[in-house]
């Protein structure tokens, strides 16, 4: 990388610039987020617990219990139900909104406009929106499935888990869809005209050329929202909470280490399940990026 | 792709997926609008699509003193919904304004200045991105109980600012990245200090970078739930977000009700989008794709 930095002598109150406008940052980093991402990791290894006296060193039991717990298991394995449903909606939907937006010509912005929308809107008002369709009395859902003729009697939607995992997913991807269909249409926008003519004289129908010239040159901004939708779905928690609260169910992992930590005043077992939910998630959208780019790359 | 787009079915196709996507974007608000202008027995009957009788009963039963339920005067929620509606307006703006004014400062320092481990710190605050607020949460909530800040205005906006920082800084590191320096070089050799060159050359340039740093970090601070579910027990700084959920736990959910505070929610981010939409999708874009 470049340095932008300009070629002067370096004066010593530039120096003393540099500190008065970084000490703000190291100060609010440093106090709120690294210290706080120190102590989690280091007193996952103890007991600590605002209930119980004491803080003894208890090694890897916080894990251990975790692995060992039923409900821990199932908030992961609805966690991961939620990751899978969101990132392949997501990026269905947004790599189809991402070309029609870039296909639009009059009134693009407005389009745009529209699509980010939902994005922009808190997560706890979508999900009462959403909850109020998924009614099962007086919802729209109901009321048109039957208009439809699909089902024939009035589905209570939560009943279901799988049904119910799927409708949460569908809330979280109304509002994440659009951040991924901004950095689809950003990468498209990068790629010059002339590839496609020179693509379509060579011969190669819409369906060729989207796939040897659009798919390698979009490949970064595929693997960014990839990344994006798992860390998001990862760490869901506003639509589940709102829709179904502490419902085994729907629980994912955050709902699990706000309930452990927040609910049964379980500190350390609570931090130990948020360093793990986070080192998951690090490794999954680690894992998009180098695929995409091992499998997309020119050589 | 040209010869595509000019024959007819591809243009009928192009307007179907533009409808489509109108529909799944607008759709649930329009709804969410539809239900709060319903009067609240035909909320209980088959849904139309247009309110037939336009009622603004509900919103009275967020601004009134009292209102009248099936005949009755009742509380209104009034005194909640103002006090978390102040509370969501001075913590996001506070949140957004000292944000920005860090990032515009500091991303400048990472920029021009030269420091020892500038490039390391630079990485280190960015790299929290990828790193889950909720990780933080426990240690942090911690911190704030022997701090006092729980439930303070400090509080929160303080774990908003390290929360949305990164995110502003690495916005605002690429806006200077992309001015070119010889301005502020002309301005150096007319005499005029760094400090000096910085707010008056180099902000003032920078102003559409601010808007989108300030756009992302106001949106992302008024959505906020699990932060303020944590540090926010009480009225003194709990905003809608935290509130709106809590009309559910009377006898029966009140929906439209909790539309009607929704939509009230939503304005502020709606106005932005409408006015603001350049910079909000220039953020977006910068953020995600740099």
């Amino acid at each position: 990388m470049p340095s932008s930095s300009p070629r002067r002598s370096r004066k010593p109150g530039e120096l003393v610039l540099a500190a008065a406008l970084v000490v703000p940052i190291v100060a609010i980093m440093g106090g709120l987020v690294f210290w706080p991402l120190a102590t989690s990791v280091l007193d996952s290894f103890y007991r600590v617990d605002p209930m119980r006296p004491g803080t003894p060193f208890v090694g890897l039991a916080n894990y251990s219990g975790l692995l060992a717990d039923g409900n821990v298991q199932t908030a992961w394995l609805n966690t991961f139900a939620y990751v899978a449903m969101a990132v392949v909606l997501e990026t269905i939907g947004g790599m189809g909104a991402a070309l029609l937006l870039n296909r639009v010509k009059h009134g693009r912005q407005w389009l745009l406009a529209i699509t980010v929308l939902p994005w922009c809107l808190p997560p706890v008002v979508n999900a009462i929106v959403w909850m109020w369709i998924f009614n099962p009395s007086y919802g729209l859902l109901n009321h048109a499935l039957l208009w439809l003729g699909v089902i024939d009697a009035r589905k209570v939607w939560f009943n279901d888990q799988a049904t119910a995992l799927f409708l949460v997913s569908l809330v979280h991807v109304w509002r994440m869809m659009p951040l991924t269909a901004v950095i689809l249409l950003a990468a498209l926008q990068s790629i010059p005209r002339d590839l496609y003519e020179a693509a379509r004289l060579d011969g190669a129908g819409p369906i060729k050329s989207f796939r040897l010239v659009t798919l390698p040159l979009i490949a970064g901004g595929i693997a960014i929202a990839l990344s994006q939708s798992t860390v998001f779905a990862f760490n869901l928690f506003d639509e589940a909470w709102i829709l179904s609260g502490s419902s085994l169910d729907t629980r994912s992992v955050i709902i699990q280490v706000y309930l452990t930590a927040f609910q049964n005043l379980r500190f350390s077992s609570g931090m130990a399940l948020s360093i793990l939910a986070m080192i998951a998630s690090l490794l999954v959208s680690l894992i998009y990026v180098l695929r995409v780019y091992r499998e997309t790359r020119y050589d | 792709m040209r010869s595509l787009i000019s024959t007819l079915p591809g243009r009928v196709g192009t307007v179907l997926a533009v409808i489509l996507l109108v529909a799944w974007s607008l759709g649930p608000i329009y709804w969410s609008l539809v239900t709060s202008l319903t009067p609240p027995l035909h909320l209980l009957g088959a849904p139309s699509l247009w309110p037939h009788q336009i009622t603004f009963e509900h919103y009275a039963k967020l601004f009134g003193a009292t209102s009248l339920s099936q005949g009755n005067a009742v509380q209104s929620v009034w005194p909640q919904f103002s006090a978390a509606l102040a509370n969501s307006l001075i913590t996001s703006v506070l949140a957004t304004v000292v944000t920005v004014a860090i990032a515009a400062f500091g991303a400048y320092a990472f920029v021009r200045l030269e420091f020892p481990g500038r490039d390391l710190l630079f990485v280190a605050v960015v790299a929290t991105l990828a790193i889950p607020a909720y990780t933080v949460m426990i240690p942090l909530y911690r911190l704030m109980i022997s701090l006092k800040l729980i439930d303070t205005y400090t509080g929160i906006t303080l774990i908003y600012v390290s929360a949305f920082l990164p995110l502003a800084l690495w916005l605002m590191r690429s806006v200077y990245q992309a001015m070119p320096i010889s301005l502020e070089e002309a301005a150096w050799l007319d005499g005029a200090g760094r400090v000096y060159t910085l707010v008056h050359i180099v902000l003032p340039l920078a102003a559409p970078g601010l808007i989108a740093s300030a756009i992302l970090t106001f949106l992302n601070a008024w959505g906020q739930f699990m932060v303020p579910l944590v540090f926010s027990p009480t009225l003194a700084t709990k905003p809608l977000t935290v509130l709106i959920p809590e009309f559910v736990t009377r006898n029966y959910i009140d929906f439209g009700l909790m539309n009607a505070a929704g939509i009230l929610a939503i304005i502020p981010p709606v106005l932005l989008v409408l006015f603001l939409n350049r910079y909000l999708v220039s953020g977006l874009m910068a953020g995600a794709t740099k």
